[in-house]
Order: C-alpha cells, then structure tokens, then sequence
C-alpha cells in the first residue's frame, strides 16, 4: 500500500536549506575514503572488483544491483552512497565561484589584503550588513553597491599600494589579469637584468596574471573582520579562500553507476568517473613534477591542464577553451546534470514518474454521464486500488479475492501483515479468501465509480487535468461525454488521453471533491461555463426547439425513455407535459421537450427562469421574426429557439450555468446528460447530413456573385489607373501605394462579404451548414460562402502576398500587375474549384497558418507558461482578519490589493437585476398561490423598515464590512432593487381597501360593507390583485435575502486557493489560442499595434522599447477639431528643411524667428552655436555668423552648417515619429491624437492636450512618468485590450494579480529570468526556472539559507506544501464524554473521616 | 541514583494528573501533537472571541476532512452513523459530515503564525 503521509513525530523536520562553499576540511568531515589510487579496477581475472581507494571504491555506495555498500552495509535501494576525496597538488579556480573570486579580488588590495574602503564607508557598510532584516535580494544588491564602491578607490589606504583594475583574462579561460602599474616595474629589475630583451618588452605589458596559489595567499591575508564585508554577513566559517579548489570531493557511485557490458569485457564507466580519474592522473603527474623538479613551464602546463580539467568536471560546456583541451565528446558534467528540462531540478526533482496510470486512445460515448469516463476492461484489471479490509467491506473483498486476476470485479494482490504480500493468480484462491483479515490489503480491480484523474497534454490549465467516475466497459478505448471536450480541449481524431487511479482514501477524497468534473464546470479564466453541449447537441437542441416542430406521442415518449438513466441510485417518476395540440391528433411541441431535459422529475424542485436574447435576435422581444428572444419560466421553454448562447460553452446565459448557479452542480451536469442523450436521438430520427447539394449554388446566386465580383475589380483597377496617374489621395501617415493596398483591401473584403451575404440570403433555412452556422454548432457564415460563393483574398500576416518573384507574386503574371487576381484573390469557390494560380495562394495562405500555430505553441510552451507559473506561484489566499476580506500574500509581502472571488459566478450588476427579478417574480407566483387568503394579514406583509431583521443586519454588515469598491456597488445594488420593489409594493398596499364612501368605516366591519356596496367589493378585489403581484411579504423578502447572501457567500474564493496559478493559467493558456500573430488594425487610419502573443510578451517582460509605441492624446476640448490640429502640429516634429514657410503657413505652426534661434542654439553641433551668433533679421530670415573656430576651416564650416541645419527640428517632439489625428464619429465627433512615438512626457506637457486623459501603452515609460500604480493600471488595460481583440474573455482580477505582481517591487519588473532575480528570494525557486548552476553558486557564496516555504521547494524537498488542502492542520478531537477520574488515593476516605 | 531519579518523576507525574483533567480539549490534543511551544503562543490566538476566519468550511477543509475521515474509517474506526448498506468509506464519511458527526477539529494557520481551532461541528458547511 503506497504510505500516507505522515507529519512525523520526531523533532527533525527540513525546515530550510542552506548553501555554502565546502571548505577543504568540510569536504573531509563529509567524505568516508581518502581517494589515493587512479586505478578504477584491480586486476583480477574473471571478475572485476573495484579497486581499493580507487574511484569506484567500495566505500563510496553501491552502483549494481546485488551489491552491498561496504561503509554503511545497506542494498542499492537503501544506501544513500558516500563520498570521498583527494587534494590537488596546487589550488585551482572553481568555475562557478571563478566570477565571484574576481569579484572579492576587486574588493582587496593585491599586496596587504586590507579592503579597499575609507572607514568612514567601511562603518557606513558593516551597519548595513548588520542589520538582520536583511533579505537575500538586498543583500545582493549591498555587494554589487560594495563592489563599485571598492573599485572607485585606487589606493590602498593601509600600504599605499595602486591597485589596478582586476578581469577576466580575455581569449583564454580562467585566468585573471591584474592591470600591471609602471611603477612596479622595480619588480622585474632581476629578470631585466638576466635578459635585457624583457627590457624593451614590459613597457608594453599592461597585465600581469593572477595565479591561484596568489589569489590564495591574497585571501589568507584578509583580516577576519573585512571578510564579513566582502562575503556581505556570510558567517564566520566561509572564508574567501574556500571559492577556490584545494580539495576534490568524489561524490558517490550511485550518482555515477558503472555499467557491465554482457557484450565484450570490461565496463563502460560514467563521464564523471572518467574525468574524476583523470583529474587525478594529471594531479600526479603534477605531484611528480614538483617533487623532480621539473622546469616551470612543465608546472605550469601541467597545472593549467589540470585547471582546464576540474572546470570541465563542473561544467563541460566551458567557452573559449583552446582547441587542443576541448574534449572529443561532450560529457555531462556537474551542471549538466542539474539544469535543463531533463536534469535533476526540472527533471527529477519538480516532477516526478508515477505507477497506476494508462494511456489510450479516447473515443466519445454520449451515453456517458458528464463526469464519468469509460475504461476498458483490460486497463480496470490492471490498475489497482489498495483497500483496507474492514468490518463493512470483509464480504465484498472475499469475493473479490476468490474472482482473482483475471475476472473483472476482482483482485491482484493480498498484502497482510502476517504473510506479506501475495500474488492472487498462484494458489488457492478460496482458502485466501477464507483467511482473509481485518486490516490486510487487497489490491483490488479498478471498479465503477471509483475516482480517476483523466488528462490530455499539452496540460495548460487546471482543467486540463480532472477527476471522473470510472465506468469499466468493453473495448479498448477511453469514453466520456462529448461535453466534457472543452477543458481538455480534446477532439477524436486519434488524441490519446492519460488515466491516474488516485492510490490513497485521501487522494481519492480530495480528487473527487476538489478536482470532480462537477466541481470544474466553470473556468476560473472568465466565470464562465466550459463543459457545455457541443456541436450535435447544440444543433439537435436547436432543431428540436423550431416552431414548427411536433412529435407525436410515440416519439415523445421515445425521446422521454431516452433519459431514463436506468443505473441510477434513486429512480424517479417521469413527468410528461400535456400535448400543446389535442385535435385532430395529440401533438407536443419540440419546445414542451426542453422541460423533459431540465426537470423531467416530477416533484423536482428546479424552477428555471430565464429571459434573453440569442445569437440571432432582431427585435421586437418574443415577436422577434427569428424566433430568437428565449423565455423560460418555471423550467418550460415559453418562446424561442435554443442555440450556441443556450447550450454551449462561453455564455453566461446558458441554462446549464444558470442550472449550475441556481440549483447546483448536479442539476447542471444531469440536464447536460439528458440532452446529450435525447439530441442525437432526435437528430438521427429526423436525419442531419451534409451532401454537394448543400453547397451547390443556384443561377441567380451566380449571376449577382459575377456582378459583384466585376464591380469590385473595376473599382480596384481605378484605384490602380488613380495611382498610376497620381491623383491618388493618401490617407494619413500612409505612402501611396500603402494607401492603394490598403484601399484594394478593404475593397475585396467588401466583395467577399456580400458575395457571402447574398449566399447566406439564398440559402433554404433546411440547408445544413446554414443551420450549423446559425445555432453556432460548427462553422461560420464565413464558412459557406466560402464554399459556396468565394474564397476571397489570401492574406499572409495582414497583406496580400508579397512579390515573391521579381516583381510580381507568382510567374504567370507579368510584372507590376497589381490587380486583385495577380495578388492573391481568389475569386472562386470551393465548390467552382480553384485555379492553378488560385491554388497557390491558397496554399500560401494555409503554411502561414500551420507556420503560425508551430512556432506559437511552442513559444507559449517553453516560455511564457512556465514563466508565468515560476512567478506567480505562492500567491495563495490566506485565512485573513476578516473572513470575506481575503488578502493576497505575494511571497509573503502583502500587495495591496484584494483578490476577491477567482470564481466569482454571479453579481455582475447586470445580471443581478435581470436574474432576480425574474426570479422574484416566479417566487411570488409560487407563493402567493398558498397565501392568498392571508395576504391582508398585517404581520405577514413586509414592514417598510427591515433593517431590524436579522437577515437584513446581517446581510448590510456583509456590504459594509468589506473594504472592495466592486463588493459595495454590488450590495447598493441589492439596496436599491429591494427599495424600488418595496416602493412600488407600498404604493399599493396605500391603495383604499374600501370605496369612497366608506372610506371611514372600521376594519372590522369591513366585510359586512363589501358585500353590501358594489363600488367596496371592486375596490377591495382590484387591491388584492395589485398586492398579489406586486407586494411582496415578509417572508418573500427574507427568502429572497437570503439566496442573495448564499449565493454571495458561494461566490466568494475560499482561503487556501492558490489564485496564483490559476491566474497565470488563466493568462497562459489562452495565448495558444491566439490565431495568427498578425498586426491589427486598430481602426484608425494605419496606427497599427502589436497584436496576439508578442504582444502579451512584451508586456509581460516589461520591454523597454515596445515595437508599437502609441500615445493616445484627448484634447483640452474633444470637439474642436482645428485644437486638434494645432496640437498636431506642436506634437509632430517640423525641421528647418525646404518647406518650412510653406508648412507653417498651412499648419499654422507657431514657430517665430526667436523660437528658431532657441532651436538652433539648444541643438548640439561638432562645433556649437551660441545665441549670440544667431541674428534673425526681420520674419524671413535668420543670419548665422559662427564664431571662427580652429577645428574647422570657414568654407568647412559653412559647408557642414548647410548639411546639418536642416535637420534642426523647430518644432516638435524628437521622439515622435507620427501623430495621426483620430476623429470617432460614434461619439459625436470627438477628437482624438494618436502618436507614434515615446516622448510621453512631452506630449502630456504640449499646450492643447489634456494630461488627465493622455496614455501611453508602454508601462515602463509611464512608471517613469507618472508612477508605479499608473504602470500597473496600463499593465491591465493593455493586456485585457489585447485579449479582448481575440476575442479571449478574462477575468480582470487575473490581470490584476499579474499587474500586482510585476509593480509590487516598486519598478515594473518583467517576469524574465531578470526580473524574476528582483521578485523572488528562493533559491529552489530560481534554480528550477533558469541559469540552475549560476543560482546555485551565488548563493553559496552568499551562504544563503533557503526556507521551505513556497510551492517549488516544496516539491523539491518533498514537503507539504501550505496550500489548500495543506493549509490546515487536523486534529483528532476527544470525546468530550470521556473524563478521566483521578483514581481515588487509597487512604483518601481514612483522611477525610479523621478530618 | 538511578532508582531515585525514576521515582522522583512518577511522583511529579501523579501531582500534575488531576491538572491535566482539568485543561481542555484542545490543550489535550496539542499534548498528543507534542507542541508545547505552539501552545502558549496559541493561548490568545485560540479564544472564540478573538476567531477572525470565516465561519464557513471552505472546500479544502471539507476534502481533507473528508479524506481523514475516509481514511480512518477504511481502517476501522468506528463508524459514528447509521451506514444503511453503504460500503464506501467516503461515502460514510460524507454521511457523518453531514451528521456533523466527524470528531475532527480544524486548525487554520494565519499569516502570522498564529491559529484558531475550530471543530467540525462549530463549522457550517455549505452545501450549496
């Protein structure tokens, strides 16, 4: 049985982890064997044992499978291996601290060690390093403030000496050159002496290189106290000297397992045994070199090998090695095993292989119930759950055992605590049964009903992963219902999907409650629901619901035995509507079906109510012409036909979310199954194909289509023969032929899209893909009139295909040719058939889609997604002060913003009157029904003032207790519809219960007046009639409240949800869903802005200079369109060039004489221009006398002026490119500027321009302009805009979490492996995402202590993780019941009687 | 010596019983968990007046206690309602949830270390 876990009982517990650099002593403490002999084998005939303080020594842990480890005696599985060691001759850099050496050398005099501080800062430092709330970012940010600092200061101020500038040696590998002083040449006076060629040489040196035996002796110098400064508080015990290598730790055998070749002789050893021994090969030769004596250049030789070769054994992928040290082969090395997607952080630490899992294709079965999932009968034999026998199920399980292996509801294994484990197909299965006891443990067959997790990959969100009912059937695929395709985004084409039996109670628990289809209806990205009806569903529903269909009695009753689930627990009694058409013959409408799908239970309590509008609705409500205004009350379908907006996904008026929302999950998910079952019933009674026929266009259809097409073309060839003769008018900020591609766009656009419309027009409402395209099921009208009417123009990424050849698209054209044919129009339909040229196109077409979706998946996928995910993971929401007032803790520094509900289903201002007003009104049918006698009672109406109620009170705390703007308006909301009502109601409840003239007669006697006085019995009747549909009671209204408070408290995200990964989920997984990463045109005239994923990634990044730049600008008066004109002109950059006069004349630039001088003056020149050389003369003319200057001969001079004068800008920002003025007629011609550019700033500050409403789209900029919480805000509006222009609804708290996470730093930080440095402290963390080895190394040098707190390292250490189903503890609660009497001491009653 | 120091702790034992009678429930529990440390931080943090979390069992509360309680159930435990035919020891567990049966009480950490202790029984469960 796989273990539970268990919070263990004893004290030891990872609670962090810390890194630091092994010094040469720990490594010995760690290490069980001196490693002493290069030799991995002794030599022994017949069979190989590894060689006694060689590499493979038997001390280090076992690598094969029989084996036992010789230090601690355990078997392979137990042995946790051990390490040893052995000493380098001379010490060696270590290429992950090497940076970090430098880095310490830089900070130090090279001749005393002292820091290279005055004490004034070395106090100012340690203070800083003293504090204790000192956070790992900081105190990296405090070395690299140290280190520039130290490098400002030459001189040491202890021995004088000049320190040079200490860097990596460039062209050759780990070497450090210390920049050489002239003075020090004193030095060399020996060696000058000895070879007067050295003479001439070394002025020319500028660098002398620092050894590491030097480095080592500069570090052994340093005075303790400095060494907390350099190491920024690292500790007592880490010294600088231990970043470099004296001692070579051998790590374990098991992380380098040798492998026995059964084929020749002899093993194939691991690369890191290889280079172990190699290392220590070239450490003897060094030693032998030493101790003979041979010439320095051998040692040094030698010694650089070795360097070489130590750098390779930590990472074989060092750069700039010389030719002859790089190895034949790439080994792995230390870092290669740890980083990338399969090394051991990502690969096998943060993920991990499990057992119990299948894998085949899935294949649909509406039959299904939405949460269950078919699965073969030879997958439920195989996978096991291991249960308890107990009391209850001892029976159940000794049937289970005695079917054994092979029968279905059977059983594997039998594991009991006396006789172990044991195999059910070998011995006597009846006997085993007989004695099976208490507490053993079958593993028994997959069985119906049990909960299984069900997952297709690529696993994007969630969803993607859920869990299912298991229903084990023949065959040998995977089954589910069709509606459950969505979230897993699977269709049947050959997918295959992935199948987890959940091995513990608690799994399983948690599995079916947290991660049950039921509980996932919903997406958290946009609230709304995702497992919905699909496709033939939709199209039957739809179908089924026209007004024109009736069904005879038989068929009712077929469709009704349709959704008699025959399996269920509870059976219940079926209601059949009365037929709508008694005579001649007994008829049901299709709609009277619907009630049949949403509440087919007799005495079921599901009242659906509903009004709205579908895809299709014109006007006029219920008499809309396309039968498209929907009305349900009391679950009948009143009027209107079912579509996409109905029954499928992405609605928010769909029944089964109002289902959902109003009667819980299980009614939802059932009514989807009924109509999954009685759709294709009906579909494939009344048949639904799709034949030639249907897409055969008729004469007139063909006739208007060849008039539509040659019109278009004649406009294109005017626009052609206008461009050719030049009269075209360009649009602004568009060349011409800019202009004439944009116009023949439009233009066969235009074409296509009446071609279609003229098609869909002629189309019989029986023609399949019309239908399809009306009830949203499949396809668009887009769709057939491409097949029937016209293909239209091919577009590659916006434009039509670029000229490929010379000059022209495709060879059959001549050159030139711009017609729509050459360019890719296909004037043809699918059905006409294409031509040759027309084919290409299309094909061109087609690649950049298939390109398009390649190149993207994979960008989401290996960027974005998890990059997303590393940033946000750990924002949970946290048990807070106030219960509703949850918090978002980002990496426990709370951002000030609230996340309210991730799953927030109802409570959209608007839904929330349409929905309980229909909802009151069918209440108050129902009620009234019982209460009509009672309605004059006095104490059953409502009192005006309700705010003594308990309901009430506590409902207004509820609103004013949470601090959320969204949650006030929300609760106003509620206050005002129940205000009106109870106005409305009270108007009435004034109204006279008597008629004039009785007006003044006692209540008590008013019955014996109404039925004497006529005019007092119409009043009375008309009142109660009134007060029966318009008051409400007490009792109406407190049960109204209360749903509102229910559904309020539902929608409210519960503590413990990790609204982090849902976010970046959420944000994520629509982005493969972005087609086409084209430009867009965001409706004005060519101001085109990065669209689809690159967009989304350059916010997300925080890029610095965006590719599309825009400012849009509104002006001091919107109206004004010469103001706007103006400011145009001001903004848009004017340069001293040829038109000048012309220009400020026509734009009427406000540019005199004096501002141009200024222009001049304030611009930079080789040789600049004062003012004062500057004389404008008069309006016209300007004269510029440049002072004489020795750079530049006069004639020069005057020359390089007329060259570079015109390029002064006069007017107008420099870092503008464009500013188109945008004129939005929708909203009664206001003006708008839009500017392409980054001078943000500068057109806030333009005179004109109103800065309130002025905004830039880069929030980098803008962070820098106007502040943090401005950066945050564009962050949101950019990304929901460009979602949004996909037509990808998200929720705005996502956005904002994502936003909140990027500015809560107080710069915008990009979620890069940059900016993921500032955001995050955990080294796991980071080590998971990117650069594995660099995190790890630095932070070793820092002596980093990594507390197990977030989500990664908690899946790295194996520890819970705080989140959900983790937040809490349980405990076991004693029965109350149980006192402990304190046993009665013996002498007790002796002492009490003396007393 | 050896004789002495043991008989010294059972004395100390016995004085200390009839005050452990009279700590409450929860102070028993924390007894078992072995957390005296946490205790005495938690003196305030525990007072019903002072409960700051929701009054409402979220769906994570409900799962792990649902599993928990599968779970012992599985093993044997007594089962504290009428179980009417059902074998599935989730099933029970719901049923006892629903009974508010299940002798399980809830610890909820807050984000300052401190935590409150709420019993199934003092918690409502939706069942909406």
């Amino acid at each position: 049985m796989k273990e539970q876990y268990r919070i263990p009982d004893s004290a030891r517990k990872a609670t962090a982890v810390t890194f630091f650099p092994g010094s040469s002593e720990f490594i010995r403490q760690a290490a069980h064997v001196p490693i002493c002999n290069a030799k991995l084998y002794e030599e022994q005939p017949g069979r190989l044992t590894p060689a006694a303080l060689g590499p493979l020594d038997g001390r280090l842990g076992v690598s094969s499978k029989g084996g036992t480890c010789a230090t601690c005696g355990l078997p392979l599985l137990n042995c946790i291996g051990h390490f040893g060691f052995f000493d380098l001759e001379l010490p060696v850099f270590h290429i992950g601290y090497f940076k970090l050496v430098i880095n310490c050398l830089q900070c130090i005099c090279r001749n005393c060690s002292r820091l290279l501080l005055t004490a004034e800062e070395k106090t100012n430092f340690l203070r800083q390093i003293a504090n204790p709330g000192l956070d790992y970012l900081r105190r990296k940010a405090l070395h690299k403030k140290i280190i520039t600092s130290c490098k400002k200061n030459k001189m040491c101020l202890h021995c004088g000496q000049i320190n040079g500038v200490v860097k990596k040696a460039v062209g050759v590998p780990l070497k450090i050159a210390d920049a050489l002083d002239r003075e020090d040449i004193s030095e060399y006076t020996q060696v000058m002496n000895a070879n007067p060629e050295i003479n001439k040489l070394l002025p020319k040196a500028k660098f002398s290189q620092l050894t590491p035996l030097q480095v080592q002796k500069i570090f052994s110098r340093i005075l303790p106290e400095d060494i907390a400064i350099i190491m920024v508080r690292c500790g007592q015990e880490k010294h600088p000297q231990d970043l470099l290598l004296t001692r070579i730790p051998v790590p374990p055998v098991c992380i380098r397992p040798s492998v026995a070749s059964e084929v020749k002789a002899g093993t194939t050893e691991d690369d890191l045994t290889m280079k172990l021994s190699e290392i220590f090969l070239i450490n003897d030769v060094l030693r032998k070199h030493k101790r003979d004596g041979a010439p320095s250049k051998t040692v040094h030789e030698t010694w650089e090998h070795l360097q070489i070769q130590c750098a390779l054994y930590i990472n074989a992928e060092v750069s700039g090695l010389p030719p002859d040290m790089q190895s034949k082969k790439t080994i792995r090395g230390l870092t290669q095993r740890l980083k990338g997607k399969q090394g051991r952080f990502r690969g096998n630490l943060s993920g991990k292989r499990v057992d119990f899992t299948s894998r085949t294709v899935i294949s649909p079965d509406p039959n299904l119930r939405i949460d269950q999932v078919g699965v073969p009968i030879h997958v439920a034999k195989i996978l096991t759950f291991p249960e308890v026998v107990n009391d209850l199920n001892i029976e159940k399980m000794r049937q289970l055992v005695r079917n054994g292996p092979d029968v279905h509801p059977g059983a594997n294994y039998i594991d009991s605590k006396t006789q172990g484990k044991r195999y059910l197909r070998i011995g006597n299965r009846d006997y085993m049964a007989e004695k099976l006891q208490r507490g053993d443990i079958v593993e028994r067959h997959l069985n119906d009903n049990d909960p299984v997790l069900f997952n297709r990959q690529p696993s994007l969100h969630k969803i993607s992963i859920m869990s299912h009912r298991a229903k084990v059937m023949p065959g040998r695929t995977l089954r589910f219902n069709e509606c459950a395709c969505a979230p897993y985004n699977a269709d049947f084409d050959g997918d295959e999907m992935n199948l987890h039996l959940p091995q513990t109670y608690e799994a399983r628990a948690e599995a079916s409650l947290l991660m049950g289809v039921k509980s996932n209806l919903i997406t958290p990205r946009s609230g709304e629901p995702l497992v919905a009806a699909i496709q033939d569903f939709i199209t039957g529903g739809y179908l089924m619901t026209h007004k024109d269909t009736f069904f005879p009695r038989a068929e009712v009753h077929r469709f009704a035995a349709a959704i008699i689930d025959a399996s269920a627990k509870k059976q219940t009694r079926m209601f059949i509507p009365p037929p709508a058409i008694l005579r001649p013959v007994e008829l049901w409408t299709g709609k009277q079906l619907i009630e049949l799908v949403i509440r087919p239970d007799a005495d079921s309590e599901i009242n659906l109510n509903l009004k709205t509008k579908n895809k299709s609705y014109t006007k006029n409500e219920d008499l809309c012409h396309n039968d498209s205004y929907v009305i349900i009350r009391n679950s009948q379908l009143i009027c209107g036909v079912l579509d996409k907006s109905l029954l499928g996904s992405g609605s928010k008026v769909n029944i089964f979310y109002i289902l959902l929302r109003d009667f819980g999950e299980d009614a939802a998910v059932d009514a989807m199954w009924r109509l999954a079952r009685m759709a294709p019933v009906y579909l494939t009674n009344r048949g639904f194909s799709i034949g030639i026929g249907d897409v055969k266009p008729s004469e007139r259809l063909l006739s208007e289509r060849k008039a539509l097409i040659n019109e278009g073309y004649h406009k294109c060839d005017d626009f052609i023969a206008q461009l050719a003769s030049g009269r075209l008018k360009t649009q602004p900020g568009c060349s011409e032929k800019e202009t004439l591609e944009s116009l023949i766009l439009r233009e066969l656009s235009v074409v296509r899209d009446h071609a279609g419309q003229v098609c869909v027009k002629n189309l019989s409402s029986h023609n399949a893909p019309l239908t399809m395209a009306i009830c949203g099921s499949k396809g668009s009208f887009i769709n057939i009139s491409q097949m029937i009417a016209c293909v239209g123009q091919q577009a590659i990424s916006g434009h039509r295909p670029p000229d490929g050849f010379e000059n022209r698209c495709l060879p059959h054209f001549p050159r030139y040719q711009n017609t729509p044919q050459a360019k890719g129009f296909v004037e043809n339909s699918f059905y006409s058939g294409l031509t040759p040229t027309e084919f290409f196109f299309h094909t061109m077409g087609g690649r950049e889609g298939l390109v398009d979706t390649a190149v993207k998946t994979a960008e989401t996928d290996d960027r974005l997604d998890p990059a997303l995910m590393e940033a946000k993971d750990g924002s949970v929401i946290d048990f807070e002060h106030v219960w509703n007032h949850v918090r978002c803790l980002t990496n426990s520094n709370t951002c000030d913003e609230e996340i309210a509900p991730a799953e927030m289903k109802i409570f959209i201002k608007n839904s929330l009157q349409d929905h309980f007003s229909n909802e009151i009104k069918a209440y108050l049918v129902e009620k009234h029904r019982e209460e009509k006698s009672q309605i004059d009672k006095k104490e059953q109406t409502m009192a005006p003032n309700l705010s003594d109620d308990d309901v009430f009170e506590e409902v207004s705390n509820w609103g004013t207790r949470s601090s959320t703007l969204a949650v006030k308006t929300i609760w106003n909301d509620l206050w005002q519809f129940l205000a009106k009502i109870m106005n409305r109601g009270a108007k009435v409840y004034e109204l006279p219960s008597t008629c004039k003239s009785h007006k003044n007669a006692k209540t008590g006697s008013r019955q014996s007046n109404s039925t004497s006085c006529h005019n007092c019995v119409r009043a009375f009747n008309y009142r109660k009639r009134l007060l029966a549909s318009m008051y409400l009671t007490h009792e109406q209204v407190t049960v109204f409240v209360e749903k509102c408070a229910n559904k309020w408290k539902k929608a409210i995200s519960e503590p413990g949800t990790t609204v982090g990964a849902i976010a970046a989920t959420s944000i994520g997984e629509p982005s493969t869903q972005m087609t086409l990463k084209t430009f867009h045109f965001a409706g004005v005239a060519s101001m085109n802005i990065t669209q689809g994923v690159p967009r989304i990634k350059e916010i997300i990044n925080a890029v610095k200079s965006i590719s599309t730049p825009v400012i849009s600008a509104s002006l001091r008066d919107e109206s004004d369109g010469d103001l706007a004109r103006r400011c145009k002109a001001r903004i848009e950059k004017t340069t001293l060039g040829r038109n000048l006069a012309q220009r400020i004349r026509l734009l009427r630039l406000e540019v005199t004489p004096y501002s141009i001088q200024r222009a001049i003056a304030a611009t930079k020149f080789e040789i600049p221009l004062k003012i004062a050389d500057i004389h404008p003369r008069g309006k016209t003319m300007i004269v510029i006398r440049p002072a004489v200057s020795q750079k530049m001969s006069r004639r020069g001079h005057f020359q390089y002026l007329k060259r570079v004068l015109s390029r002064v800008i006069v007017k107008g920002l420099r870092d503008v490119s464009r500013c188109v003025i945008h004129v939005d007629e929708s909203k009664g011609n206001r003006h708008e500027l839009l500017i392409e550019g980054t001078d943000y700033l500068g057109v806030m500050c333009t005179n004109g321009v109103n800065p309130v409403k002025t905004r830039f789209n880069n929030a980098l900029v803008v962070a820098q302009v106007l502040g943090i919480e401005a950066a945050r805000k564009i962050i949101i509006e950019e990304i929901l805009s460009t979602m949004e222009s996909h037509g990808i609804s998200l929720d705005r708290r996502h956005v904002m979490l994502l936003a909140d996470i990027m500015t809560y730093r107080g710069e915008v930080l990009g979620i890069t492996r940059n900016g993921l440095v500032k955001m995050k402290e955990s080294v796991l963390l980071l080590a998971s995402f990117e650069r594995t080895t660099d995190h790890l190394f630095e932070a070793a040098f820092f002596g980093q202590k990594d507390e197990i707190k977030g989500v990664s390292e908690s899946i790295i250490l194996g520890t819970p993780i705080r989140i959900g189903t983790g937040m809490h503890k349980l405990l076991f609660k004693h029965p109350a019941s149980l006192p402990i009497r304190p046993r009665p001491i013996l002498l007790d009653a002796i002492f009490k009687d003396s007393k | 010596m050896a004789d002495d120091d043991d008989y010294g702790e059972m004395e100390d034992f016995n004085d200390e019983e009839p005050m452990d009678d009279l700590g409450d429930i929860d102070q028993e529990n924390e007894d078992a968990e072995g957390e005296r440390i946490d205790l005495i931080e938690a003196d305030k943090g525990t007072a019903s007046t002072e409960r700051v979390t929701t009054p409402f069992m979220t769906k994570y509360e409900r799962a792990r206690i649902l599993g928990t309680r599968a779970l012992q159930i599985a093993m044997g435990a007594p089962v504290m309602v009428e179980i009417e035919g059902e074998t599935d020891p989730l099933e029970i567990a719901r049923k006892e949830l629903k009974a508010r049966k299940i002798p399980i009480i809830v610890r909820r950490y807050l984000p300052d270390g401190s935590f409150e202790d709420w019993s199934v029984d003092q918690l409502a469960v939706g069942n909406w």
